[in-house]
């Protein structure tokens, strides 16, 4: 079979390159909007993928991770003696206010317990030894603090909220959606630091079940004797934290907004060339229906050639953005990209271009094959 | 037998609220192996004549039947079907596909004929070897001369079996000596293959290659 649609297409390359780098445009821009956007998103449910709990009872309403309330820490007995659970913590997560030695402060996200070897906390760890901090007034500090507080070092002292804490260790991608660093301390001096919020008082307990035991039962037995509070299995509380930013900053709005605008760019593209170069093949579509072609067989070649600029245009946008990848990894720039939002992509732009194909599908319907015999 | 058969003919465009008859009753016949020139001024209707005869153009009315069976102008979807089984084209400017070289021109329209693969470039280098242009097979048309790209638009209707080749003006784009030597071999394919050839001129050339000469004016044919 002679293969018209690709002839054609490579036969005028300066129209091929612009619709391809069109497409790969548009697919570039989808690419890193969205990873942009799941890298950041991924922030805000870090500490509880990482974090080896089953459930999480919190304050009643507490909309994520970050934004805690208190309650009373003795209500971890209660959960403690329900069937099903084989280890109960109370958890403190908490801002502090560190105290820079230029003299300035920035937030930290304090994450404290009793015993840190029970719940993967922290879970990359880089120096240090998070079982010393029971010890005394010490803290693990995470990488990115550098960037907010400046170079710190074991043994160095910093104040949290007026105390002076030393730390310890070191640890990396503990951040919070705030892009505040996190800092891990001992359940005891975490209270010290703010006693008028958290004295005899905790704002999570972790729950980790027995082996066998059924997480949605054994989550209503803690609500049931726990009135006040709310019991999270560890997935929905992760919906539920990135939800929070997604739904109530504009960074869900502007995702879609940008992911549309990519994509109409591409459509447009596309449609806009492939339209013209149908026009500029007219008369040969004329000669394919003179010959005895129908409109099935000149529908198939544009589609064809929406098809080719389609899986081209994406291979190209998919190259650019592993491109990017580093670069903006770089400047601090996670890309979060999974196979299957790709497979998601590629299906897009498949169906994109076919779609912009169509309007040229109007034009050849409606054409006079005696065109061939016209000057 | 007759492959070709149009009896009283009549067109009438119609613009805006008047209505211009082109053709007036036109009749015209065509036997297997006959050469056929149609000529006519400019503007008396030759070209929309081929288009009705060559199953493009539904007639006002009238019959046309190929290969003895009449075209049903109330279906013109079997029009396209027609053309693909019984009719070869040669146009005035060619109509080779720029970006397909000779021998790809001709592989195409025999795929679309229903002819793939292999059979299709048997076929499609025999026609091209007929018309001389072996040594140009893969040329794009851009390479090749006015009077080449004719014998491969010669080569391309000959190539399968359609008993009916039409032409309009073939040798309007071409000058004068390799316009004669164009239908010198139009003529003798013609003629070995066995094919029924309407040349619509008014190139005085072509009645030296015709069996018969018809003419047309004022919408009719006389012969
Ligand atoms: N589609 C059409 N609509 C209106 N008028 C047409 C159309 N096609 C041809 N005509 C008219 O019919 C007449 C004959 O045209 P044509 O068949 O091309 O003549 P020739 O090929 O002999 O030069 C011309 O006056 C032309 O303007
Ligand atoms: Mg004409």
């Amino acid at each position: 079979m002679v293969d018209l649609a690709r002839k054609i297409l490579f036969h005028d390359k300066v129209r091929f390159l612009i619709t391809v780098s069109g497409v790969a445009f548009a697919v570039t821009l989808v690419f890193v909007q969205v990873g942009l956007f799941e890298g950041l998103l991924a922030n805000a449910s870090v500490t509880i993928e990482k974090i080896d709990a089953d459930l999480w009872v919190s304050a009643r309403n507490t909309p994520n991770v970050d934004f805690s309330n208190t309650f009373s820490e003795t209500m971890v007995q209660r959960v403690r003696s329900v069937p099903g659970v084989a280890r109960a913590d109370n958890l403190i997560v908490w801002f502090g206010r560190v105290a820079l030695p230029s003299g300035a402060t920035e937030n930290a996200v304090l994450y404290a317990l009793e015993d840190f070897t029970h719940w993967n906390l922290p879970w990359r760890i880089s120096t240090g030894d998070a079982r010393d901090l029971r010890r005394g007034k010490y803290v693990i500090l995470d990488d990115s603090a550098t960037k907010r507080f400046g170079p710190f070092a074991v043994g160095d002292y910093r104040e949290f909220n007026g105390q002076r804490l030393k730390i310890i260790g070191r640890t990396a991608e503990a951040r919070s959606f705030t892009t505040n660093p996190i800092a891990f301390l001992d359940y005891r001096v975490a209270q010290s630091l703010d006693r008028q919020s958290l004295h005899n008082r905790t704002t999570y307990i972790l729950v980790k079940l027995a082996p066998g035991a059924d997480a949605p039962a054994v989550a209503a037995a803690i609500q049931h004797r726990l009135p006040y509070n709310n019991v999270w299995t560890r997935d929905a509380w992760a919906v539920r934290s990135r939800s929070y930013w997604t739904d109530n900053t504009g960074l869900g709005l502007n995702m879609v907004m940008t992911v549309f605008l990519g994509c109409l760019v591409g459509v447009v593209v596309v449609a806009q060339t492939l339209y013209t170069s149908t026009m500029e093949h007219i008369k040969e579509f004329a000669t394919v229906k003179a010959i005895g072609g129908g409109n099935a067989q000149i529908y198939a070649i544009i589609a064809k050639q929406a098809v080719i600029a389609a899986v081209v245009g994406f291979a190209l946008g998919a190259l650019m953005t592993s491109g990017l990848r580093p670069i903006m990894a770089g400047i601090d720039l996670k890309l979060s990209l999974t196979p299957s939002f790709a497979f998601v992509v590629f299906a897009g732009t498949l169906g994109l271009c076919l779609a912009a194909s169509a309007i040229s599908f109007r034009r050849v319907a409606s054409l006079d094959p005696a065109l061939v015999f016209r000057g | 037998m007759n492959v070709l058969e149009a009896a009283d003919v009549v067109k009438t465009f119609r613009e805006g609220t008047e209505s211009v008859s082109v053709l007036r009753g036109a009749s015209l016949s065509l036997a297997r192996g006959e050469i056929v020139a149609l000529e006519g001024p400019s503007g008396s209707g030759k070209t929309t004549f081929l288009t009705i005869l060559g199953c493009m153009l539904t007639p006002t009315s009238g019959r046309v039947a190929i290969e003895g069976r009449a075209v049903d102008p109330n279906r013109p979807d079997r029009l396209p079907w027609l053309r693909r089984t019984s009719i070869g084209f040669v146009f005035q400017q060619f109509n080779l596909f720029p970006a397909l070289t000779a021998a790809e021109n001709v592989e195409y329209t025999l795929n679309l004929k229903g002819l793939k693969g292999k059979s299709a470039r048997i076929e499609a280098a025999r026609v091209l070897e007929a018309v001389g242009l072996t040594d140009r097979a893969h040329f794009l048309p851009r390479d090749l001369s006015g009077g080449q790209k004719q014998r491969v638009a010669i080569a391309r209707a000959l190539a399968g079996s359609a008993p009916i080749i039409l032409a309009d003006e073939p040798t309007a784009n071409l000058d004068s000596q390799v316009g004669s030597q164009v239908l010198e071999l139009f003529r003798d394919l013609a003629k070995r293959e066995n094919r029924a050839l309407l040349i619509v001129t008014h190139d005085p050339k072509v009645r030296g290659v015709a069996d018969r000469v018809a003419h047309i004016a004022d919408g009719v044919i006389q012969n």
